[in-house]
């Protein structure tokens, strides 16, 4: 039975496609068929986390407007055959996003994917309330900061209120992702700690992601971090994530301090 | 008898009445300070007067035709829009004035967004209100999220869980909050001055009952996070720890 | 943690800065011509139909930004039997 996931957050910048790339590839990684939609219009940015730049040729709008089809849109990843990549349109206007026409290639990726995964832009706007719209579950990303946090309770309250599923009476299954977590500032009482997120949202925890120079390094080679370091710390709290999802029960690991051994012997991180 | 070819029909004008809930803003000298006041609470709300029609009442604030355009176009720069004039005698009015709107009847301020949470079909017209001499309360198991507004005129609201920043709860009767307060509670909404306010843990932006507002500036410090009762006493807002 | 990282650290900059000069380049270049790609579809469809008939299902097409050179690759299935072979002529 296929499983559509939205990964959505409100807040801009908080790791929407860092997430979803790598939840992807971790899942495609144990054999399942998994497509990634990036639901941006105007703006395409998972096609170049995922390092298929230059391989476009169509994306979303081009299937909604019937000048591709599916099969020809999806982008298979080369370096794990099982994932799939549907690109954003870089420039078109957001009414070219139907609600009929998105309907209908959720239903067709729903018979030939066991997950798909749909990553929403920030806001709440036609491309955000569309990646939604036809969810089952949803991640809802959250950095440990005031607004990131205010904005994903909105999310919330969009989940249980704007999806097809809400409106049928049923509920999405919503799990908070933490991100950028900083356990130095946390230690010092600089960010909110998890346990605030926690209860502000009300939501159960899927990971704990720490803020770290692999996700940078992967998004510059074009790798999910997964793929490109996955024993890094983010590497394999995305990876326990994903085994979650698949309702794996894997002990939460809270990030701590560490540094590396060439950090301390230069005192400084090369990027 | 009229040939149907040769006579074109009249247009027919319909009338139609319509009835709707308007605020009333009601001023007390000195207007300045009052302004301050009004001021301060836009900053803590600042989307709570655009699009709703309010009434500007002088009962209590006598002033000359001159000075109550003023006080209409200070209103109107702060986005306040008001739609009709109460507490004036007819002769202190001009055309350029909003007309005389005597005789509303009391009622609960409306919701800003009206959410479908009181319905259990999700439908989206409201529910028809109880049979009068049942008491009645409104109970939400979910939490309430930012955003989200839940207007009840018939009585209490319960909430088991909690009730983020950002959204709204208008009850004519009590609010009982299970969990954190940290939206807005306004009760006793349609003038019940005996309503009161329950949480288990006190962090709201802003309180009321029966108009009687607190924002959070004014919250005391030792009474955030506790569980707490608000009443009023003689328009004055109480709070205490409920231990 | 091994020495190679340190070496690898320094080296992703400069490959996202590379991937990022290939890609701006052509997004830059294409602002004109944003459906060439359905364009060439839907003619070099038509030319092959003249000769053969085809299944607009059975083509599929794949790109390849270089950073000199791009490649565009158009697979059509044909069909082996005779009887979709139009007449020459």
């Amino acid at each position: 039975m296929a499983k559509v996931l939205v990964v959505t957050s409100g807040k801009g910048g908080v790791g929407k496609t860092t997430t979803t790339a790598a939840l992807g590839a971790a899942l495609a990684q144990t054999g399942k068929r998994v497509a990634v939609v990036d639901f941006d219009v105007g703006l395409r940015n998972l096609d170049l986390i995922m390092g298929a730049e230059r391989r476009v040729v169509f994306d979303l709008i081009s299937v909604v407007q019937g000048t591709a089809k599916l099969s020809q849109a999806l982008i298979r990843d080369k370096r794990i055959e099982t994932l799939y990549l549907l690109p954003a349109s870089q420039t078109r206007d957001k009414d070219a996003l139907t609600e009929t026409g998105v309907g209908d290639i959720i239903r067709e990726l729903r018979g030939k994917f066991d997950w798909v995964i749909c990553d929403s832009p920030a806001g709440i706007e036609r491309g955000a309330t569309l990646a939604m719209r036809f969810a089952d579950a949803a991640i809802i990303v959250t950095n440990p900061e005031v607004s990131s946090v205010r904005d994903s309770d909105r999310i919330i309250g969009l989940l249980d209120s704007k999806t097809e599923v809400a409106e049928k009476g049923g509920r999405v299954d919503k799990h908070i992702l933490i991100t950028r977590y900083d356990p130095q500032r946390a230690a010092r009482g600089e960010m909110l700690s998890i346990d605030d997120v926690l209860d502000i949202l009300s939501t159960p925890l899927l990971g704990v992601i720490p803020e770290s120079q692999e996700v940078l390094r992967a998004s510059n080679i074009g790798q999910p971090v997964t793929v490109s370091d996955s024993m890094s710390a983010p590497g394999r709290a995305y990876l326990d994530a994903a085994m979650r999802l698949t309702g794996q029960d894997v002990p939460m690991t809270i990030p701590m301090e560490r540094r590396g051994f060439f950090d301390k012997l230069f005192g400084r991180k090369a990027a | 008898m009229t040939s149907a070819s040769a006579v074109r029909s009249r247009q027919t004008i319909r009338f139609r009445g319509v009835s709707f809930v308007a605020f009333v803003l009601a001023p007390t000298p000195p207007v300045d300070d009052w302004l301050d006041e009004l001021d301060r609470w836009r900053t803590s709300s600042p989307d709570f007067f655009v699009h709703r029609p309010t009434i500007l009442d002088l009962s209590r604030l006598p002033l000359p035709t001159a000075e109550i355009t003023q006080l209409s176009n200070r209103l109107a720069e702060r986005g306040i829009r008001i739609i009709g004039l109460d507490g004036v005698e007819a002769h202190q009015l001009d055309p350029s004035l909003p007309p005389l709107l005597k005789g509303g009847r009391p009622i609960a301020p409306p919701a800003a967004n009206y959410v479908s949470l009181a319905q259990p079909s999700g439908g989206a017209a409201p529910a028809a209100p109880p049979p009068r001499n049942e008491p009645t309360s409104l109970l939400i198991e979910t939490p309430i999220r930012s955003g989200q507004s839940v207007s009840f005129p018939y009585g209490d609201i319960t909430v088991l869980g909690s009730v983020s920043s950002g959204a709204e709860l208008v009850a004519a009767g009590s609010i009982h909050v299970y969990g954190a307060l940290r939206g807005r509670a306004m009760a006793g909404a349609m003038g019940n001055g005996k309503a009161r306010i329950y949480c288990t843990r006190y962090e709201a932006e802003l309180i009321a009952i029966d108009g009687y507002y607190r924002t959070a500036e004014d919250m005391a410090p030792e009474l955030r996070g506790k569980a707490v009762q608000c009443w009023l006493d003689d328009r004055a807002l109480q709070i205490t720890a409920l231990s | 943690m091994n020495v190679f990282n340190l070496f690898r650290r320094r080296a992703t900059a400069s490959v996202a800065r590379e991937r990022l000069q290939i890609l701006l380049a052509h997004e830059r270049s294409a602002g004109g011509q944003p459906e060439l790609l359905a364009v060439l579809r839907e003619e070099i469809l038509a030319v092959i139909a003249k000769h053969v008939s085809v299944d607009a299902d059975g083509v599929v097409m794949r790109m390849d930004r270089g950073a000199k050179v791009s490649t565009l690759e158009i697979e059509v299935e044909l069909p082996n039997e005779a009887s979709k072979l139009k007449a020459a002529g």
